[in-house]
């Protein structure tokens, strides 16, 4: 049921699959059919199935989001509860794609060399307190009703998860909650820079760099210029 | 310290004009007793001629009862208090439930309305709603999205729904609504969102529209007059708006109506102030932005525009113009004026004269407070009534994709919606601020319908070089421009004011501690700690001849996003002491009311006895009782004690009024705090009952207990 409401939203706004497809990478795909076994911990050092597509992938990530986002993302936030970190994930930069950096597996991590963040996880930094900031908080750190994201992708929400509900949103409403994620799918101010703010949270969240502004950032290459151009005004 | 009653205004306003104004809405405030309004009164005072409570008794005041609304989010508001009902409400999803004061707080109805939660995604600052009002024995409620509802305030009937915006385009309600003659006055949220914003009239009896008037565009839906709408004087002229924006960004650009109204009824006109214009990117958005940011005065019956003031031109640091207009008749420079008193977002107290818009004071409320110099008032220069404003801090000259720093105040403003009160004893207003300041760096947003359209990133921080906290509560001369004691806070100060004819002035803390202190020193005189956070407003209100103080508890709200965690890392040493804690080490998520009182019955010679009003519900009105109380027979449960409370069955053919539990159940349920509420007097007529019917038959809206327990039955639900 909501995965083919997923798969609806996502076939349906072509800049958003497109967007997906650019920033997820083909080695990314498959592992997000890993999210299927609704294991987000487990992160990216998994066996790679052949043929996922990405529409496919959007639609299974849902599920996972489902049966493991919500009570892990949701609950207890506000406290800040201690969780166990996310296993297995590789956060050493490998190689670079349109100025952003990924590890072996395609997964997009930050680069903090000598206390200078990598372009992109300035980009996060700004964009999530544009976008983000407004309902979890400033610098990742959640609110009275929002769970602070630096701690959840760390603990228990992988990278998929991470963009099936940016994509299209998340609910828990109940008699006790009444929390709603919006779907930023056709957001350009969020999709074009999705990647940028997952890894500025997990430079928040690995305390790679501290609250506040980053203070040092290297220049904006002209791959990343291009890309960002060609996303914010396709 | 002036102790003259030069600012009675508020009496000359309720008392001289209701052939004017709603007569329903201004007998019900001319009763002090009452609350039916969430500004108290037209005025937006928030000043109340009660006064059993006062400096000397305060710190006896004790919790006399609670109420949990059951919802977790952000309360702002506060409840209304007509007759011998109290009307609470909650955030999204937007309960009402209506207690009998005269039964130990007992639901007489609830309503519930079904919402597509999808709104609560276009919500930018937490699902708040800032309360009820009433007029003609209806409880107006504003919906999270967009419908305004008309409630039998005896019965929770439906009378009619009107929905005034597309929350598929970020259109939300937010807002309290003013009820105004025969109309009532609807704002619109979503100014992160693009959207257009308007105020929107609807006609009382049904619901439908009577007219809209829009913050930009066309001279036409503005409804302004070019020649004789004025701007500090003068006619704004045709094409005011449209001339002020580069192309078609009106169309996107904000403006939206989401503080407090008031209401003049001898000038005849109302009063509010339009948000910011959107995006937060000033380089996207050339030119004054009119008319965003701009306090505006029209006529209640056609919207027309008399004048207008935009006090910050061109925003470029989200100094939304919603707060409240407070509306005083005071000695200005030797003359009697009537004047309107504005604490803006910006940082600066605007005092003008409200029949003409005439600026006549305009001073910073915290003397952190560095966007400008001042505001020009030299009539002859072209800068009259313009922020002078300090390059440094100036987002828009510094451009996009540069981060501005060190701007006070932050976006948050001084001071946000949380509206303040003035004492005609004292002639000061009270205000609760922010002490906050921020970076803001704008950048290059895309526009896509129903998705936040912000185009800057902020990062906020206590003011640097103060006490260390990032609120201030704040005593005002609006004559002088001037700051007459201050109170620092560790969090924001988030809640409404309330001042008293006892000479006390109240307000809530992010911390949850509801604060009584002295209207003349600002002495601290009480404090209890509530369960939550308060960002909803103080009120006061009088029954049985006694005086309560009554206030929501609930963190959330903006509030709550930026203090939840702390805004800064405590690490960071910027030299300042406990502000930088987060908000999560004082309190958590919570919904109650708390209700006040001192100790003991009340005065002998209750000092402002609550009239009989007209409006209110006979809660002891048996005469029609017993025709419910026969109309079922066979429900009648075994304990004595159970058959009034088995009243509490309501009837409920009108859309969204949630059936009470079944006759059954609510005995049981009743039937215990019946008793306990009234140990010594079985028959106590008030107990246990709270049967709100809610056909269109209605007109019944409680049987007393003696008769339905004479009659032994129940009626059933049907």
């Amino acid at each position: 049921m909501i995965a083919t409401t997923v798969r609806a939203t996502a076939a349906s706004l072509a800049f958003a699959t497109a967007a997906l497809a650019q920033t997820a990478a083909p080695t990314a795909a498959p592992a997000a059919a890993e999210a299927t076994q609704a294991q987000p911990n487990r992160g990216s050092s998994t066996p790679i199935p052949e043929g996922a597509t990405t529409v496919e992938m959007k639609a299974n990530a849902a599920g996972s989001a489902v049966a493991t986002g919500a009570g892990e993302v949701a609950a207890g936030q506000f406290v800040g509860v201690v969780k166990p970190t996310l296993e297995g994930l590789d956060l050493t930069p490998d190689h670079m794609e349109n100025g952003r950096w990924y590890n072996a597996e395609g997964i997009p991590v930050p680069n903090v060399q000598n206390g200078q963040v990598d372009y992109a996880t300035f980009s996060g930094y700004r964009r999530y307190h544009a976008e983000c900031h407004v309902c979890h908080g400033p610098d990742g750190e959640g609110s009275t009703y929002a769970p602070a994201l630096k701690d959840s992708v760390v603990h228990g929400m992988d990278y998929y998860t991470y963009q099936e509900i940016v994509a299209s949103g998340k609910q828990d409403v109940n008699r006790a909650a009444n929390l709603v994620m919006p779907a930023f799918g056709t957001n350009r101010n969020v999709w074009c820079y999705v990647d940028d703010i997952y890894v500025y949270l997990l430079a928040r969240g690995t305390e790679a760099i501290p609250r506040g502004r980053p203070a040092d950032k290297a220049d904006k290459s002209e791959e990343f210029a291009a890309q960002e151009a060609s996303c914010m005004e396709g | 310290m002036k102790l003259t009653l030069t600012g009675a205004g508020v009496a000359l306003l309720l008392s001289s004009s209701a052939i004017w104004a709603n007569d329903s809405v201004m007998q019900a405030i001319a009763d002090p007793g009452q609350y039916a309004i969430q500004t108290l009164d037209y005025a937006n005072t928030r000043y109340s001629p009660l006064d059993q409570i006062n400096r000397d008794n305060v710190g006896d005041l004790r919790v006399a009862w609670t109420f949990s609304t059951g919802v977790l989010r952000g309360h702002e508001g506060a409840p209304l208090v007509i007759g011998d009902i109290m009307y609470v409400h909650t955030p999204f999803p937007n309960n009402v439930f209506a207690l009998d004061l005269s039964n130990d707080g007992q639901i007489i109805w609830r309503y519930e309305p079904q919402q597509d939660p999808e709104v609560i995604a276009v919500m930018c600052c937490d699902t708040v709603n800032r309360g009820l009002a009433y007029a003609d024995g209806m409880i107006l409620l504003s919906q999270a999205d967009t419908t305004v509802v008309a409630l039998d305030a005896k019965t929770g009937e439906q009378k009619w729904a009107t929905k005034v915006g597309d929350p598929a385009i970020g259109e939300t309600l937010t807002a309290t609504v003013m009820p105004v003659k025969d109309k009532v006055m609807v704002g619109i949220s979503g100014g992160e969102y693009g959207v257009r914003g308007r105020m929107t009239a609807l006609n009382l009896a049904d619901g439908t529209e009577a007219w809209k008037a829009y913050s930009t565009g066309p001279d036409e839906e503005m409804l302004v007059d070019p020649q004789n709408t004025t701007h500090l004087g003068k006619p704004i002229g045709e094409n005011s708006s449209l001339n002020s924006w580069e192309g078609d960004q009106w169309k996107i650009g904000g403006g939206t109506i989401w503080g407090w109204f008031s209401y003049d009824p001898e000038l005849d006109l109302i009063y509010y102030g339009t948000g910011n214009p959107s995006t937060w990117n000033p380089s996207q958005r050339p030119g004054d932005n009119r008319w965003s940011m701009t306090i505006m005065a029209r006529d209640p019956d056609d919207g027309m525009a008399k004048w207008f003031y935009q006090m910050t031109p061109h925003d470029e640091w989200d100094f939304d113009g919603v707060n409240e207009m407070i509306l005083t008749d005071q000695e200005f420079k030797g003359e009697q004026r009537k004047l309107l008193t504005h604490f803006d977002r910006n940082g600066f107290a605007y005092t003008l004269d409200r029949g003409t818009g005439e600026l006549l004071v305009a001073e910073k409320f915290d003397p952190v407070v560095n966007w400008a110099t001042e505001v020009n008032m030299d009539p002859n220069s072209d800068q009259y009534g313009r922020p002078q404003v300090v390059a440094e801090y100036s987002t828009a000259q510094n451009g996009e994709d540069e981060n501005t720093t060190g701007v006070c105040p932050a976006a948050l403003g001084t001071k946000d919606q949380q509206p303040a009160a003035f004492s005609p004893k004292t002639n000061l207003f009270y205000v609760p601020t922010n002490h906050v300041c921020m970076d803001y760096e704008p950048f290059r947003v895309a526009y896509t319908a129903g998705q936040p359209y912000v185009g800057a990133t902020l990062s906020m921080y206590p003011a640097p070089n103060s006490h260390g906290g990032m609120g201030n509560f704040i005593a005002w001369d609006n004559i002088a421009g001037e700051i007459k004691w201050s109170l620092p806070e560790r969090f924001s100060v988030w809640s409404g004011a309330l001042a008293t004819n006892g000479d006390v002035v109240f307000y809530g803390t992010l911390e949850g501690y509801l604060k009584a202190v002295d209207a003349e020193t600002g002495n601290e005189l009480y404090r209890f700690k509530t369960p939550s956070g308060i960002i909803g407003n103080v009120m006061t209100y009088e029954h049985g001849g006694k005086q309560y103080i009554g206030v929501l508890s609930g963190v959330g709200g903006w509030a709550g996003i930026g203090l939840a965690a702390g805004l800064t890392n405590p690490n960071e040493g910027l030299g300042a002491v406990g502000g930088y804690a987060a908000l999560s080490d004082f309190t958590e998520l919570g919904g109650q009311l708390t209700v006040f009182e001192l100790p003991g019955d009340a005065p002998a010679a209750a000092t402002t006895q609550a009239a009989a009003t007209t409006t209110a519900p006979a809660a002891t009105d048996a005469s029609s009782g017993g025709a419910a109380g026969t109309a079922a027979a066979g429900a009648a449960p075994s304990d004595p004690s159970a058959p009034a409370a088995g009243l509490g069955a309501s009837e409920s053919t009108a859309t969204g009024v949630v059936p009470m539990e079944p006759a059954a159940d609510a005995a049981l349920k009743a039937g215990g705090s019946a008793e306990e509420a009234a140990p010594a007097d079985p028959s106590a007529p008030a107990e246990g009952l709270g049967a709100g019917k809610s056909t269109a038959t209605g007109g019944v809206p409680m049987e007393p207990a003696a008769d339905a327990a004479a009659g032994g039955t129940a009626p059933a639900s049907n």
